[in-house]
């Protein structure tokens, strides 16, 4: 457990010591910024106070934004060379993973926290349902515990920061937004299996306040998944 | 404390290391030698636990570095040839990191960091990030890290590359110093190194282990005469006939240079004391007499040579008596 936590902290340090972890973050405080500006109608007197409007392409932003984040941490080992002395340290994959994982998920937290401000203006003008901000915030911190492990997954395939971001964010990107559009195609029993996959719509019921057990199990799973492939991926390493 | 027994790795059809075998023992110093892509980066990284061998055991303070991976990991002080770091750390702070990996708590971390940074000239640059400082400085984190928790063993890949000749010293004396308590298995280039610090040497060339010994054993083994070069002081053409009489002299060639003659013949072990013995039976005073002793790089270049020769004689190629 001491290595984990020796990892996380190391991560972190390398995560706040490089700049893109502050473009990172400003550049999505910015979109989000930006989305609440342009959607300033939907605060006006009488109207619910709800954080739906902003948040609502957050899921997509994501997709671009959290493989930005995560792309360099396992891909930079790899270039160079530590790799090698993380895995000639007694140290297990499965730890080195995990601490990375970790880091990322303690930065992600920090750049949520900073769109708290929203909440809080919203109930110095207005009288929020905190239940259902508490709603919008698990649904970001699932969707962020899902995509920083695909991050994760894609860093742990390439040696180029470029490509892990590429891998990562591309096939997220393809999944939130093609499903969103193509859910309405299907009927009956098929609408459903696809609705399984459908991460704006699972989003979109925390942003309407709903906390559904299926769709947090749904987050985790696919986190778990791709944390175990991302382990194994990494074990690979050593046989090439 | 290193067993190595029929290792062999193949990377895909290409054989890396051909079924070697050797060991090391506690309190030795062994140096591992070899032209480029031999494979002792290879066997390093097998002994280290950082790529699996294709067949064959290998035990580090006996633990097999398959089975037992961790433990071998825990016990080996390991220096990449490379010498991974990461630039955006401070020195202490990575050697910080590293000591928690190794399973330190923080006052043993802190006497650790203590004694690797006054052991590797560090205190300068305690503070400063990691990639700012020069390739020397480097070096000497990376072998910092290498000894921060006191290994049973020392496993280093080329460590004197890259210092300037008052550190290569110095690092030389500092692992002569560790294998008092700890076993050292070092690759280099450097033949003189090698020469000056080495109890054993394995020479390694296309992944098989061509020979092995203390540096005497493989000198002596260098074929052909050693030169004697002489200067006594006398009639050349008399010196000359007379020493061409000698046992064991041969191609002798004789210069005169004013009252000196200078001589230069192939010898075998006796002439040269015959040859002074001659010098003083005949009164011919002698400024210099000096036999060539053959160097390792004459061992190492012929050892090369033989293998290359009867590998390019079809068939597998026989290693060279070890």
């Amino acid at each position: 457990m001491r290595n984990v936590s020796a990892i996380m902290q190391r991560e972190l340090l390398s995560l706040f010591c490089s700049p893109i972890a502050y473009i990172v973050m400003a550049g999505f405080w910015l979109v989000t910024g930006a989305i609440a500006v342009w959607n300033a109608d939907a605060f006006g007197p009488g109207k619910p106070a709800t954080l739906r409007d902003i948040f609502m392409w957050t899921p997509f932003i994501l997709t671009i934004v959290i493989p930005a984040m995560s792309m360099r941490s396992i891909s930079e080992e790899y270039r160079s060379g530590t790799f090698e002395t993380l895995m000639t340290a007694p140290v297990s994959d499965t730890q080195v993973v995990l601490g990375k994982y970790l880091a990322s998920l303690v930065f992600y937290g920090i750049m949520i926290a900073g769109t708290l401000i929203y909440p809080l203006l919203m109930e110095a003008f207005g009288n929020p349902d905190w239940g259902e901000v508490l709603a919008v915030y698990l649904g970001l911190l699932l969707l962020g515990v899902c995509f920083t492990a695909f991050g994760l997954f894609a860093s742990s395939l390439t040696r180029d920061q470029a490509v892990a971001w590429i891998l990562g964010a591309v096939p997220l990107m393809l999944l939130v937004l093609s499903v969103y559009s193509l859910v309405r195609r299907f009927e009956g029993w098929q609408r459903e299996l696809v609705q399984q996959i459908n991460i704006m719509g699972r989003f979109g019921q925390f942003a309407r306040g709903q906390v559904g057990i299926d769709a947090v199990i749904f987050f985790l799973a696919s986190a778990g998944l791709f944390l175990f492939l991302t382990v194994k991926v990494v074990e690979s390493r050593r046989w090439r | 404390m290193i067993e190595v027994r029929n290792l062999s790795k193949y990377f895909g059809s290409r054989c890396a290391v051909d079924n070697i075998s050797f060991s090391v023992e506690p309190s030795t110093i062994v140096g591992f030698l070899g032209p480029n892509g031999a494979g002792k980066t290879t066997t390093i990284r097998i002994l280290t636990g950082y790529i699996p061998p294709t067949a064959g055991t290998a035990k580090v303070a006996g633990h097999d570095v398959v089975k037992e991976s961790l433990a071998v990991r825990a016990v080996v002080g390991y220096l990449p040839e490379s010498v991974p770091l990461y630039p955006e750390m401070r020195v202490y702070e990575y050697l910080n990191f590293r000591g928690k990996l190794r399973g330190m708590d923080r006052s043993q971390r802190e006497a650790a960091i203590a004694r690797v940074t006054e052991r590797c000239w560090l205190a300068d640059a305690l503070r400063r990030p990691i990639g700012q400082l020069s390739k020397g400085y480097r070096q000497r984190v990376g072998l910092a890290d290498a000894l921060l928790h006191n290994p049973q063993v020392l496993i280093l890949d080329e460590p004197t590359v890259g210092l300037d000749p008052t550190q290569v010293r110095e690092t030389r004396g500092l692992l002569r110093e560790l294998a008092a308590d700890h076993p050292i298995l070092f690759s280099s280039h450097t033949l003189s190194e090698v020469e000056a610090i080495c109890q054993r040497i394995l020479i390694i060339h296309e992944g098989r282990i061509i020979a092995a010994g203390t540096v005497d054993e493989l000198k002596a083994r260098v074929d052909g005469q050693r030169r004697v070069h002489a200067e006594l002081k006398g009639p050349s053409r008399e010196i000359g006939a007379a020493v061409q009489k000698l046992p064991g002299a041969e191609q002798v060639k004789v210069t005169s240079d004013g009252d000196w003659t200078h001589l230069e013949l192939a010898a075998g072990s006796q002439t040269c004391q015959a040859l002074a013995e001659l010098a003083a039976s005949r009164g011919w005073a002698v400024r210099r007499l000096h036999q060539e002793t053959p160097s390792l790089e004459d061992f190492f270049v012929q050892a090369i040579i033989d293998a290359r020769v009867s590998a390019g004689s079809g068939g597998r190629p026989a290693p060279l008596r070890s």
